[in-house]
């Protein structure tokens, strides 16, 4: 009996790399956000956050985040627009499918995870409380492709505040 | 009516059931269910914290972790049961403690329940609120990767062990007559299952196909709550001395006819019919007999009856033999329309 139970495994393993051999790349984001930037527009929610985000009316957004953000969407050949808003605003925006990324100096405990996924922590900084703030920035949920490919950009980067 | 102690020093240390001493064969079984019940707590120690690990967002490996979580339920209330019960009944407790393996396994089940019916609505509210599970990700020895190809990794080398630890045990458990040991064994072989449910759930994730995670995690929460009632049943039925079925519950316990065979075969014996109650391990037996002619035999024979039964099986021990003029309907229920003998 075990033998057939490890023969369904096997099978099943070998059915999922199958469909990775068959040009379906792993993962694949269900709303297809990485197709969709790519050659085309990043649309990214901005909410002013000191050297993290800063705005400023008529120009575009400066600071660590957006210069990050700049250098993805030239790796995966888009152009971001900057959408400002409150964290309010810009996560209900994310949930609804408005938005492809929101900046804003977030931290890794931030209260919008029920609103969206997260990259993972690409750097970290110190509150003036003296505790350790993990920064992220927050995706669509379950864009995955996207957002390894977020992921990987921001983990091969060396960002100190 | 009882026997006489027995007891040497060499006695008192020998592995029993309340004063139900093991034969061999149940010694030995009792020592290897104990071994590989610390195996499998050693193995479910590893696995919880690689499952812990590499979680993420997926319900579906939630569920399949807390089902590990809920795996250690069973082998720590075999192991706590089979200690407690070594004691010898004492007057507080006539009937000595046997009875802490049906609690172990009422608890046991309860948890169960609970945690299956939770996982159930929570996996049910994700999956109707289409809640796609996001899953970024990983950094290990030096390499960025998807964490999905980790959580199937996981699922995948935890797959396989419970199943080996559930076919020994599941024999184990029927040499000792154990059903906390059954059921553990039950679930243990059933596991591979919640495993690869998890694994094709996130398998899922990754071509896109986001509710197949909650729909694995459906699947397992489904599993977990059908193992909890099971065993409730089971649990509640051996607490309400239902009569006595074998260690799986398939059927009634051949032991009744075994007994009521071998007392009606006795030459002084008219009728003979027992009701019997299991304890958890070891079975209480009260046995009516109308003896021939209406005349009570002398103790001997009595004496010799009951040491008879008890050589018939080694869960036999707590026996009581009435002499009666006829079979009392109240406490043999089903006697009068079976007409007395089976």
């Amino acid at each position: 009996m075990a033998g057939k139970q490890y023969l369904h495994l096997s099978m099943l393993l070998g059915g999922t790399l199958a469909v990775a051999g068959c040009g379906i790349s792993i993962p694949t984001d269900p709303e297809g956000t990485l197709d969709r930037i790519s050659g085309a527009t990043l649309r990214v929610g901005v909410t002013g956050s000191g050297e993290w985000v800063q705005l400023d009316a008529g120009q575009d957004p400066a600071g660590i985040e957006p210069d990050l953000v700049r250098d993805f969407a030239e790796s995966v050949d888009a152009q971001p627009r900057w959408i400002p808003g409150s964290e309010h605003e810009l996560a209900e925006d994310l949930k609804n499918g408005e938005l492809d990324l929101v900046i804003g100096g977030l931290a890794d405990n931030t209260p919008w995870s029920t609103h969206a996924g997260m990259t993972r922590p690409y750097a970290e900084s110190t509150d003036k409380r003296g505790e350790a703030v993990r920064h992220v920035m927050l995706v669509p949920r379950g864009e995955n492709a996207f957002l390894l490919a977020l992921d990987r950009f921001l983990l091969e980067q060396k960002v100190t505040p | 009516m009882s026997k006489p102690a027995q007891e040497t020093p060499d006695t008192r240390k020998a592995p029993r059931f309340g004063h139900t001493e093991l034969p061999d064969e149940q010694e030995k079984a009792l020592r290897r269910a104990k071994k590989f019940e610390w195996i499998t707590l050693a193995f479910l120690v590893f696995s919880t914290a690689l499952v812990f690990a590499v979680l993420g967002n997926s319900q579906a490996m939630k569920a399949a972790w807390i089902e590990d979580l809920l795996s250690f339920l069973p082998p720590i209330a075999f192991l706590v049961a089979t200690r407690v019960i070594q004691r010898r009944p004492s007057e507080a407790h006539p009937y000595g403690f046997h009875r802490s393996v049906g609690i172990a396994h009422l608890v046991a089940a309860v948890a169960l329940v609970v945690m299956g019916a939770y996982l159930l609505v929570d996996s049910g509210i994700g999956l109707l609120s289409a809640e796609h599970p996001t899953i970024g990700a990983v950094q290990l020895f030096g390499q960025t990767f998807w964490l999905g190809w980790l959580m199937m990794a996981a699922m995948l080398i935890t797959a396989g062990p419970p199943v080996y630890l559930g076919r020994v045990k599941m024999k184990l458990a029927e040499k000792l007559h154990d059903k906390v040991l059954y059921a553990d064994a039950d679930m243990n072989k059933a596991d591979w299952m919640t495993a690869l449910a998890a694994a094709v759930g996130v398998a899922g994730i990754g071509v896109g196909l986001w509710w197949a995670d909650p729909v694995a995690a459906l699947i397992i929460s489904l599993s977990i709550l059908r193992d909890g009632v099971r065993n409730l049943s089971g649990a509640v039925r051996g607490l309400m001395d239902a009569r006595a079925r074998t260690y799986d519950d398939a059927e009634a316990d051949p032991l009744t006819d075994i007994i009521d065979r071998y007392l009606q075969e006795l030459d002084w014996v008219a009728e003979a019919r027992s009701r019997i109650r299991d304890e958890g391990h070891v079975f209480h037996v009260e046995s009516f007999i109308v003896p021939k002619g209406g005349r009570l035999p002398p103790l001997e024979c009595l004496e010799e009856a009951r040491e008879g039964c008890i050589d018939l099986d080694w869960k036999v021990q707590d026996m009581v033999l009435i002499p009666v003029a006829e079979l009392p309907e109240e406490f043999l229920p089903g006697v009068a329309a079976a007409g007395g003998a089976r």
